[in-house]
């Protein structure tokens, strides 16, 4: 290629400076604006910073995010999250190689107008399967729906939706409050939509509400939800709301001010029902009341610390966040010995959220003790296990109080300067957090004198969320993990002691510091207090955000909060921690949800997410998926993690590509015992952990594949389609066949041809007749 | 100073020390790999894991710090068994031959790709040492062998294989025509005399390995000359001249022949077994009868010995060739006479009798398409030269430009390196674990130095040290996890990466991957 204008280069390095450690910001600027990094702009860079030329190559080929060749013009970013996976992410995946013709081995189309990508996780994994197109988020893809996907989205960069201005909104001479999520989550359902939508209503019919944005009330499985708060009455609740529902919720609760308003609002009102032709009352069918059962269910059980004032609170507004008692801890321990803050947290029996459930006292006591007169505080928000988006909700929807916890930390520690390393798969998060820390600082909670902020945007690792390895990331180094100790409180960033907790980890700390670790010490169980967060996905009726005490039961997340298995099929069992954990089987459901209990069956508390399976998932092709994606983000340093992870692979691959060999289950359970028994960090000594326990609580699946059988009929490659007699004719499965392999013959039983069928299932999801048989 | 115990012997070592250091100070080797004093240690390639007690964790020597009352485990099976994993692990990502397949296709286990290394440098005296180490006779073997080596030659491959056998036959022609052929340096004698029964390839090269192991060589045979099998192939084939002549080199090193002697008629096995301190029987293909004149026990499968050793259960009693071979094969036979000269050596000194034993090799296998491309690119393109029938052989330019032909699929390293010598010492299995490996490839720009990424196990020392020397480029790794890689950045050569570092790195690297050249004709 011939002539990349370097202005840019030189523009952004002047902006963000030339000291190696700014080598990924200015990397992830010359990646957006020339949609990759060209070969001379590295260069450039060398010449003009300290950054070297084996620090640039090592540096961009490490992270996913970096592309060294041109994309298409727009890129689709297909989830494939463990929820994703489990609701069929591969099939759509291909759906959209197929459908946008992209040659073998290539990943954008001929006419160079999109690149398909794979991103291990969207975390918006009620959304199953999501796919991410620019900055448009799609949920619950399949595979013959990619062609419309594609559509609505080119449909929608021709025609951007004007922005609309806020016209009632302003909340002067309010007559109640509209309140809408938005969480990514929300934001993907159609919130955004929906809040245009309630702008132009209000606009158009006079109606003096405000509307207010919330974060992530959780209950993701409902979203786009709208709330309608009306001074001195009750709540009215809606959910999955369209934006068509706007005009029609506003005009059920608020008076029109003006009879000619009114009558026009009527008429077309009346003309919309026309127009949409069928669903006469589409507002009562999405009204749910909270008293109702299933809303109490899903509430009931959970106890908000960490997500106080969830679904009421507005994310970014910092004077509402400390009417409700925000800094209130901050400025507490400012009278306070750095002792009797650490002594607070002890008491309150606070273990690290990240996964491994090391106390939190201990840490910062550490780092407190330390005689260095320069230390640093790190948030890890580098939530990167797929299944999982917790830390992203937190962000999101209550920065202040994470800002808050790591000020406190900070102060305790004696750091003046904290970093929030949020991954780069988060934007929305890394929007809030900047302006949160923006406000705080306006505000004078933090700033130069006291305590300095920046926010680090990963790069797409999954191993940066390993600390030694995120600290590395911070300096601008490849995230290779080191051997500890040292630990990071002895020798952290730049040599120095480093306070590193999680993000949910330091939103715990301002309500502890309020309430005293005491009443968080009362809640959990003996060695696992106070609540934990969990994102609950899978095939769960209703997925969400979840913040429950520790010491629950798995049986009562899934059939009480979670409502059981949406699709009436058996609950086979929990994937609990992600690719460090493992699955609990549904036999053991009793179980509590606390750091020892999950360690002795095997799993492990993990970051908390938590993937609901039932008996169509296979246990072989999930302990295959993990692998896969340890095997990917292995940061490729010690040989039992780099090869280790990737032998074990090859054997599960064999087991599901229907080439296992009697021996296998045996050499698979030897590798992965010396894997997670050598390895040099957490991300290869967990490794191991999906595929250890499902041969031990499903090992007879795992012998059924050496059969060359897969009960649960996931594993395409022992897996045939065919059509039984119940067929109808109505050739529905052969309309929708992405590779024609069922040909159409009206009112007569269809056939597959089983050479050119590609296992997608579509003609099994789409068969009114459960006439296809998988065998 | 901070008391630790390894493998429960105490020692002190001073504050700040690793596992290593206090190892090290009590005599016990750890084997490492990535590791390299003066270098930071990069905990990669995890030989080095040793356990601690009593948590059981296992931890890499060169990196963890000791801490007071710690205790670790050096010899024991857990070690072991992680070590050995380590290495059958490093293995199954290795695109690279220890020795070339022509090397383990040949029976006798000569050295081809050296000798072919000198014939292509015109050091044709060069290639006879390096065949005499190996083939007592090859003028003889250069005529008559099959050349197994040439069937699994990776030319193959490519076009058709080497023409091994006329480079080996040239290089023998020339050194017998030279007027002073080729002698070897022989150990001093030791005062010991071995009795060989046999005068066909396996007792003459029996009897050029003893005699070059210092032992007193008497090579009994019941014809009119030495030569056994080999005198009837005829003229054509196998001019009486040329074996003669090889015959004579065999002498030249002391050897007493016997002929028209047979044993268990002219003189009894049993006196021979008394008067000599050990015997050789390689009298050929034997019936029931003429084994039983020498006092052999044969079944139907034929005479009872040790495979490895080649002892039969008279202890000083050692067998070879086609006695014991169902298949006529002079090379092997060749081989045996090395081989069982070996054992006997081992045996009259006392040595615990292990045989010739088996050297460590890893072998790539099956190429990919872009692998062969790569081995193209080592060697000339010209095709196979032909040897003209009548008149013998290779001439000089023939030889030298069939030489250029060789990919020389052997190990720079071969003799130097850590992988290997550890996947020996641990009795590895290289093919344990199949499954999706790097390639071999071959950058091939610099001077001095090849790198072969497929060799590589990523332990950064070469990333290490030209930092540390400032080259402006350096190497570094790229990608991630299974696929990374050590290569120099923006696509650059290794020329243009590795500039005053380039000896040093080669000298760090523990496998063959960064390895200086072995002259000019190396690598194409």
């Amino acid at each position: 290629m011939d002539g990349v204008d370097l202005t840019f280069v030189d523009e952004t390095v002047g902006r963000v400076g030339t000291t190696a450690d700014k080598v990924l910001e200015i990397l992830q600027a010359i990646q957006s604006h020339y949609g990759y990094l060209p070969g001379e702009a590295l260069e450039r860079v060398c010449e003009t910073t300290e950054i070297t030329p084996a620090s640039i190559s090592g540096i961009s080929t490490f992270y996913d995010q970096f592309r060294h060749s041109p994309a298409g013009k727009h890129t689709i970013r297909v989830c494939v999250g463990t929820a994703c996976h489990v609701k069929g992410a591969e099939q759509v995946y291909d759906a959209f190689h197929r459908h946008l013709e992209i040659p073998a081995g290539g990943d954008t189309d001929p006419g160079g107008l999109f690149t398909v990508e794979k991103v291990a996780c969207l975390g918006c994994c009620t959304l199953a399967p999501a796919v991410q197109i620019g900055e448009i988020t799609y949920g619950h893809v399949a595979p013959d729906s990619v062609a419309s996907v594609v559509e609505d989205y080119l449909r929608h960069q021709s025609s951007p939706a004007s922005s609309r201005r806020a016209a009632g909104g302003d909340g002067i001479g309010a007559e109640g409050e509209l309140r809408i999520g938005l969480g990514s989550c929300c934001i993907a359902r159609g919130s955004g939509k929906l809040n245009e939508a309630l702008q132009g209503a209000l606009q158009e019919t006079g109606i003096k509400a405000s509307v207010k944005h919330v974060g992530c009330v959780g209950m993701c499985h409902q979203t786009p939800l709208l709330e309608v708060v009306l001074p001195g009455r009750k709540t009215f609740l809606y959910a999955r709301v369209e934006p068509g529902d706007a005009k029609p919720i506003l005009l059920r609760h608020f008076k029109v001010h003006g009879l000619g308003r009114k009558v026009s609002n009527t008429v077309s009102n009346l003309l919309d029902d026309v127009l949409a032709g069928e669903d006469g009352d589409p507002v009562v069918r999405y009204s749910i009341d909270v008293r109702d059962r299933q809303v109490a269910d899903f509430l009931g059980k959970q106890k908000h610390i960490a997500t106080e004032y969830c679904g009421v609170i507005d994310p970014v507004d910092i004077e509402e966040y400390i009417g409700k008692g925000g800094f209130e801890a901050l400025a507490r321990c400012r009278d306070m010995d750095a002792e009797e803050v650490i002594q607070e947290i002890e008491r309150s029996g606070l273990r690290g959220r990240g996964g491994a459930g090391y106390p939190t006292h201990l840490k910062w006591s550490a780092v407190c003790r330390s005689e260095d007169d320069t230390k640093y505080v790190v948030c890890n928000g580098d939530e990167g296990d797929p299944g999982a988006f917790m830390d992203r909700m937190l962000m999101e929807s209550y920065p202040y109080r994470i800002i808050e916890g790591l000020a406190v930390a900070a102060r305790v520690v004696g750091a003046r300067r904290g970093y929030f390393y949020i991954r780069a798969e988060y934007p929305l998060a890394i929007k809030r957090m900047t302006a949160a820390i923006e406000r705080c600082r306006v505000r004078g909670l933090i700033g130069e004198d006291s305590l300095e902020l920046k926010i680090v945007a990963g790069a797409g690792a999954f191993v940066c969320g390993e600390e030694t390895a995120l600290l590395a990331s911070i300096m601008g180094k490849r995230g290779m993990p080191r051997l500890r100790p040292p630990y990071p409180a002895q020798r952290g960033l730049w040599g120095r002691p480093t306070l590193i907790n999680n993000v949910e980890t330091y939103a715990m700390v301002p309500w502890i510091l309020r309430h005293g670790g005491e009443t968080f010490a009362q809640l959990g169980t003996a060695t696992s207090k106070g609540t934990k967060v969990f994102a609950l996905a899978g095939k769960v009726a209703r997925g969400g955000l979840i913040e429950v005490p520790m010491g629950v039961s798995i049986r009562e997340i899934v059939e009480e909060i979670g409502g059981g298995i949406g699709s009436g099929l058996r609950f086979k069992a929990v994937q609990v921690g992600g690719p460090s954990g493992g699955c609990v089987p549904a036999k053991l459901d009793h179980i509590s949800v606390d750091y020892e209990s999950l360690t002795s069956v095997g799993a492990i508390m993990g970051s908390g997410g938590l993937v609901v399976l039932d008996e169509s998932d296979c246990m072989v092709d999930i302990s295959r998926y993990f692998l896969e994606f340890t095997q990917n983000q292995s940061c490729g340093k010690c040989t039992f993690c780099r090869v280790g992870t990737r032998r074990m692979l090859d054997i599960l691959e064999r087991l599901c590509g229907g080439e296992g060999k009697k021996g296998d289950i045996e050499e698979l359970e030897h590798l992965a015992m010396m894997v997670k028994q050598s390895s040099l960090c957490g991300l290869g000594k967990t490794a191991p952990n999906p595929v250890l326990s499902t041969i031990e609580h499903f090992r007879e699946e795992y012998e059924a594949h050496i059969e060359k059988r897969c009960p649960a009929g996931k594993c395409r490659g022992l897996i045939r389609y065919s059509i039984t007699d119940e067929c109808i004719g109505c050739t529905l499965c052969a309309q929708h066949c992405p590779v024609d392999a069922i040909s159409m013959r009206p009112y007569e039983k269809h056939e597959v041809d089983v050479e050119k069928c590609i296992r997608c299932d579509t003609c099994r999801k789409i068969c009114p007749e459960k006439a296809i048989k998988v065998e | 100073m901070v008391r630790v115990t390894i493998d429960n012997r105490p020692v002190e070592v001073p504050q700040g020390s690793t596992i290593l250091d206090a190892a090290r100070a009590l005599g016990i080797d750890i084997p490492t790999m990535c590791f390299m004093d003066g270098c930071a240690p990069s905990t990669s390639c995890m030989i080095c894991v040793v356990r601690l007690g009593p948590s059981g964790k296992m931890v890499p020597a060169c990196a963890t710090v000791v801490e007071e009352g710690m205790e670790a485990y050096n010899d024991c099976a857990e070690v072991r068994a992680a070590r050995v994993m380590a290495l059958e692990l490093l293995l199954s990502d290795h695109a690279g031959d220890c020795m070339g397949p022509c090397q383990i296709g040949c029976p006798a286990k000569m050295n081809i790709p050296e000798m072919i290394r000198r014939i292509g440098a015109g050091d044709t005296e060069g290639a006879i040492g390096v065949i005499k180490d190996d083939i007592a006779l090859p003028a003889v073997l250069g005529r008559i062998c099959p050349a197994p080596c040439e069937k699994v030659c990776r030319r193959s491959q490519l076009d058709e294989a080497v023409s091994i056998c006329f480079l080996k036959r040239f290089a023998a022609d020339a050194d017998l025509a030279s007027g002073s052929p080729y002698k070897p340096m022989c150990a001093a004698a030791k005062g010991r005399r071995v009795a060989i029964i046999g005068a066909g390839p396996a007792g003459l090269s029996a009897a050029y390995y003893l005699s070059r192991r210092g032992y007193g060589c008497t090579v009994f045979d019941d014809g009119e000359k030495p030569g056994g099998a080999l005198r009837n192939v005829g003229q054509d084939r196998l001019p009486c001249e040329v074996l003669d002549g090889e015959v004579e080199q065999i002498m030249r090193l002391g050897v007493v022949f016997k002929t028209k002697t047979r044993i268990g008629r002219d003189e009894s096995m049993e006196a021979l077994c008394n008067k000599f301190d050990a015997v050789f029987a390689a009298i050929g293909k034997s019936t029931p009868e003429t084994a039983a004149e020498l006092g052999f026990k044969a079944s139907g499968k034929g005479i009872a010995f040790d495979a490895a050793t080649y002892q039969t259960d008279r202890a000083n009693v050692f067998v070879g060739g086609d006695l014991i071979r169902n298949r006529k094969l002079a090379v092997r036979s060749v081989a045996d006479g090395k081989e069982a000269a070996e054992a006997i050596d081992q045996y009259l000194s006392g040595e615990t009798l292990r045989g010739p034993g088996k050297a460590f090799n890893t072998r790539i296998g099956r190429l990919e398409t872009a692998e062969v491309e790569a081995f193209r690119k080592c060697a000339s393109s010209e095709s196979r030269q032909q040897a003209a029938e009548t008149g013998g052989g290779f001439g000089q330019g023939a030889a030298v430009a069939e030489a250029m032909r060789c990919l020389h699929c052997d190990c720079r390293k071969g003799d130097d390196c850590k992988l290997r010598m550890y996947s020996q010492e641990y009795e590895v299995r290289a093919a344990r674990y199949k499954g999706p490996r790097r390639l071999f490839v071959q950058e091939n720009s610099h001077p001095d130095v090849i790198y072969e990424s497929g060799k590589c196990i990523d332990c950064g020392l070469c990333i290490q040290i030209a930092a540390a020397e400032g080259e402006r480029l350096g190497v570094t790794f790229v990608g991630r996890g299974f696929n990374v890689r050590v290569a120099a950045p923006f696509d650059k050569s290794i020329a243009e990466a590795l500039t005053a570092a380039a000896h040093r790195c080669a000298e760090a690297c523990p496998t063959g991957a960064l390895a200086l050249r072995r002259g000019a004709s190396d690598g194409g």
